[in-house]
């Protein structure tokens, strides 16, 4: 029975009535006139209109074709056929399962790892049905389920390991959602190398449902010998990289230091074990700089020798800060908050004392107390808002004072500003679905002795609130513009919040939120995602370490999650600008440790001890389906050629008569 | 002279097709015509038509009494005709095509009734000269007939005859005149009006025994000018008025190689003509009809 994956593009089906509007249009091209006798007239123009309507119809016809098929493609049909019969055996299933996680590309494991697939499938009973699967981060079948013995070979010749990380338990899961569909009973065959740091918090994830039988089948034995970074740290001191490396060895090896392409330095490793290692704070270049560290040893696992990373070198980014006090607690506060990051410099303005049409220059500005905005600044600010400046304003002793704060025009609340001594208030209520505030943890230990509690106005967002129900936080869009504002002073006077670490965090990600810039991530790990949102028309384009794109052009105009799936520099272009991140295999797949033979025995148990599926519950719902479309690409090109022949031959005549 | 130019003039004026073909009655356009022809050829030396006296004839039984001149009977007794030059009682038999090509042409006027002009000024003509007048109008069947005859009302049913032509249907040759071999009684003239869109040697079975037999034929064939020059500016499908059959030509052809074949066909069927002692008249629908009845006229001073 055939259907259609999208039924509406039949609507398209529609435009057939083109061709026959185009084709009455020809044939009435030529008028009709009555003429006193034809006997004079060339007998040959007769025979061309007979086949020029001939040919009109046959044009017609391949035209209304290639529409239809046109609509038909668009419209996705597909056969819905019947699964192919699989017989379920007393002998069950054998499922061999691959580990291509990147601890398998350690020498002579995977080759082993194929010899071992090979040992598997030929062991198996004869009428056993066969399937071939891989697992690292992502579960992935290979072929289909059945007994053809010499093509499950051959796939897994083709097997290759990845540079992503397995969790047995994570593995374990996704065996056991699929060997639901496979006829029991099922053994289970897994082909790894058994790392220890694979293991999942909890053993019962290891045991997969509806597996009979767990055969573990351990590949890379013997002593490994490995080296591998395990981080990256720069500071303004220089750069700091933690390595381990297991194994003994007489010659152990150097770590080198790559600043954008270039050797900048060299360091001796003399034993084995974990270690950090400290270079010098090299010459960066200004914006990012591609930094690796290489392992130069001839260890088992090569593919972990290397490690990326991506120091941002670009010159801080002034914040104004308008106030009353440039020697005060708010600067201070803000400077050290700010600073932290390197990426920011807090340029001090004195309120009354500088020119409005500087805050242009910026994307966001802080205002220490908002009540210090005379009627100049405030109608000042009220523009650079309505045009899409963003604004952090904190509440202090000047706003006290007011009744109406300017600018964002809330009115004092009834409850008093300060608290009897000794007292104080918790946060009650926090928005952390909020950009400014995800990433921030620690609200709650803030104490809170006075505060200005304010009516938030039609349109305000309460993002923080206090115990009392009093908002803390106010958010609101002003014209383009945003405006944050805490009912508090930057003083630790008001609040603790100042000095503790939240507030670090807060000001980071507040001034994120306020500049628009939706940052990215400049370290990951091999096999993970990077995740590309659509800013304006489109998400970005990613330049894998080959210098591979891997977006479609079409793919650019969506959200997307890239796969790192080799470790390197990546280039991400995005439309707030270029960035470089770097993916590094996890440390984890570097130990290669292995699982005790205790916990394979009890892993093999704890499997075997479940209660065995019978053949009668096995039941293969799963329909095929065949897709039409390419078929009927196939046969919409025949039919262009076809059209474009015929209409050529159409036109020809007229041509040569011209 | 200046007032017979004048009315030479107006005469040719009032013979164009288009006023004639405000004239509904067609015996008004058939005497309109032959006054103006009439008046343009007054004392022409080249047709010598006229009344004048030529001789006297005695009065034998037949012979109309209004041709008795009673002066020479007062004088002498007797009875004598007076004859007139030109005036030799002879028959003239009209066979018109109302075939459905015929029906082509104009504005102002198609094919037939230019035809129906041509013939009536014809009959007119030659009940004037005291000739006998029939007429056969003609598609693939015989559609109406009237035999010759002198007398006076009998004009008026030819006329009518025409008048009544309506285009249809096909041409056949064979039927006009196998009906009038079978009724004619004695020698005179015919003349045949049609487009002669027709085989001509089938055109010439027909003719060939009534020229055998002592008949002056005529052939009229009457054309319209967007047959004999067409000026199609794109291409046209053209359907023959007879047959349904549609055929598609270009301008090209139309303007470079169909006049050239429309000649071939003229020029073959006036040679044909020729060959069996017929005459030929080519007849052009925009042109006035003085043309074709000086035409019939020469060939009837000719034929005496």
């Amino acid at each position: 029975m055939m259907s259609l994956l999208a039924p509406l593009f039949l609507l398209g089906v529609a435009a057939i009535a083109l061709p026959f509007w185009l084709h009455r249009l020809q044939t009435e091209s030529s008028d009709r006139r009555p003429f006193s006798s034809a006997m004079l007239l060339e007998r040959a123009e007769q025979r061309v209109h007979v086949q020029k309507k001939l040919k009109y119809l046959l044009l017609l016809a391949l035209r209304v074709l290639l529409l239809l098929l046109l609509a038909l493609a668009f419209a996705q049909p597909f056969l819905r056929l019947p699964a192919d019969v699989v017989e379920a055996t007393d002998a069950g299933t054998h499922l061999v399962l691959v580990d291509t996680s990147a601890s398998m590309a350690r020498v002579g494991t995977f080759s082993q790892a194929r010899e071992t697939v090979r040992d598997a499938l030929d062991r198996a009973p004869a009428d056993a049905l066969l399937q071939l699967a891989t697992v690292d981060r992502t579960f992935r079948v290979v072929g289909e389920l059945g007994n053809d013995r010499s093509r499950l070979l051959a796939d897994a010749a083709s097997l290759d390991p990845s540079r992503a990380r397995l969790d047995y338990g994570a593995g374990m899961t996704a065996v056991e959602r699929f060997v639901a569909a496979l006829p029991p009973p099922v053994t289970l065959h897994f082909v790894s190398d058994f790392q220890a740091s694979g293991m999942p918090v909890r053993f019962a994830d290891l045991v997969p449902a509806g597996v009979e039988r767990f055969v573990p089948h351990v590949v890379g034995t013997g002593e490994p010998f490995n080296w591998y970074a395990e981080y990256a740290r720069d500071s303004a001191a220089g750069i700091q990289f933690g390595i381990n490396g297991a194994g003994d060895r007489e010659r152990l090896g150097d770590a080198e230091l790559y600043l954008n392409g270039s050797l900048i330095a060299t360091h001796g490793l003399s034993q084995t074990g974990p270690q950090v290692l400290d270079f010098a704070r090299p010459e960066y270049e200004p914006g990012e700089n591609r930094v690796e560290l290489r392992i130069v040893a001839d260890d088992d696992f090569a593919a972990d020798n290397r490690w990326f990373h991506v120091v941002d070198n670009k010159p801080p980014t002034p914040i104004p800060l308008i106030t009353l006090d440039t020697g005060g607690l708010p600067m201070t506060y803000l400077s050290a908050a700010l600073e932290s990051a390197a990426e920011y410099r807090v340029e001090p303005l004195i309120a009354g004392n500088f020119d409005p049409r500087i805050l242009s220059r910026y994307r966001w500005a802080v205002v220490d107390d908002i009540g210090l905005l005379d009627g100049g600044l405030d109608a000042a600010l009220s523009d650079y808002l309505s045009v899409g400046g963003n604004l952090l304003a904190f509440a202090g002793e000047r706003a006290a004072g007011l009744e109406t704060l300017p600018l964002a025009g809330n009115r004092r609340g009834a409850s008093g500003l300060g608290l009897p001594p000794g007292e104080f208030l918790s946060i009650g209520r926090i928005e952390s679905t909020h950009p400014a505030l995800a990433r921030s943890e620690g609200w709650q230990s803030v104490s809170v002795s006075r505060y200005l509690p304010l009516l938030p106005e039609a349109g305000d967002r309460v993002l923080i609130a206090l115990q009392n129900g009093d908002p803390f936080l106010i958010e609101r869009q002003v014209g383009q513009g945003r405006l944050l504002l805490v009912a508090a002073h930057l003083d630790n006077r008001w609040s603790d919040l100042p000095a503790r670490p939240v507030f670090v965090s807060f000001v980071i990600e507040a001034a994120r939120y306020l500049a628009g810039i939706n940052e990215i991530d400049r370290t990951y790990l091999a096999g993970s995602s990077l995740p590309l949102a659509v800013a304006g028309y489109t998400s970005g384009q990613v330049v894998d370490p080959e210098g591979n794109t891997l977006l479609s052009l079409a793919d650019t105009t969506r959200e997307q999650q890239i796969n790192l799936d080799i470790p390197g520099f990546y280039e991400v272009y995005t439309p707030q600008g270029q960035t470089v991140v770097a993916a590094n295999i996890d440390p984890r797949e570097s130990d290669l440790t292995r699982i005790g033979q205790d916990v394979l025995d009890r892993w093999q148990d704890a499997t075997a001890s479940q209660p065995a599926v019978t053949s009668a519950a096995f039941s293969m719902e799963q329909e095929r389906s065949l897709e039409l479309w390419h078929w009927l690409l196939l046969l919409l090109a025949v039919v262009v050629i076809g059209e474009s022949i015929l209409g050529n031959m159409h036109l020809k005549p007229r041509v040569e008569r011209a | 002279m200046a007032p017979t130019q004048v009315s030479q003039r107006n005469a040719r004026e009032l013979l164009r097709p288009e006023v004639l073909a405000s004239l509904k009655n067609l015996d008004l356009v058939a005497r309109s015509v032959v006054e103006g022809v009439l008046i343009g050829l007054h004392r022409s030396p080249m047709f010598g038509f006229s009344q004048e006296f030529a001789e006297y004839r005695a009065y034998s039984e037949g012979d109309d009494p209004r041709f008795i001149d009673w002066n020479v009977y007062a004088r002498t007794g007797r009875t004598y005709i007076k004859r007139f030059l030109g005036d030799t009682n002879s028959h003239l038999m009209i066979l018109l095509d109302a075939s459905a090509s015929m029906g082509f042409g104009g504005p102002p006027v198609s094919k037939l009734r230019y035809a129906q002009f041509l013939a009536a000024s014809l009959a007119f003509l030659a009940a004037r000269q005291h000739d006998a007048v029939g007429c056969m109008v003609f598609d693939e069947e015989v559609r109406d007939y009237r035999e010759p005859s002198t007398r006076s009302g009998k004009l008026q049913g030819v006329l009518h005859c025409l008048d009544s032509a309506t285009a249809a249907t096909g041409t056949r040759f064979e039927k006009p005149f196998d009906k009038f071999r079978e009724t004619m009684a004695r020698r005179g003239l015919v003349a045949v009006i049609s487009d002669f869109y027709c085989d001509i040697d089938d055109l010439l079975a027909g003719v060939r025994p009534l020229a055998w037999h002592g008949q002056d034929v005529v052939l009229f064939q009457v054309l319209d000018k967007e047959e004999l020059a067409p000026s199609f500016q794109s291409n046209v499908l053209l359907e023959d008025l007879e047959t349904g059959e549609a055929v598609e030509v270009e301008p090209e052809y139309m303007r470079e190689r169909y006049p050239e074949r429309i000649r071939q066909h003229i020029d073959r069927l006036a040679k044909a003509a020729a060959g069996i002692g017929a005459d030929h008249v080519l007849v052009d629908t925009s042109d006035s009809l003085d043309g074709a009845l000086r035409n019939y006229l020469l060939f009837r001073q000719r034929r005496q």
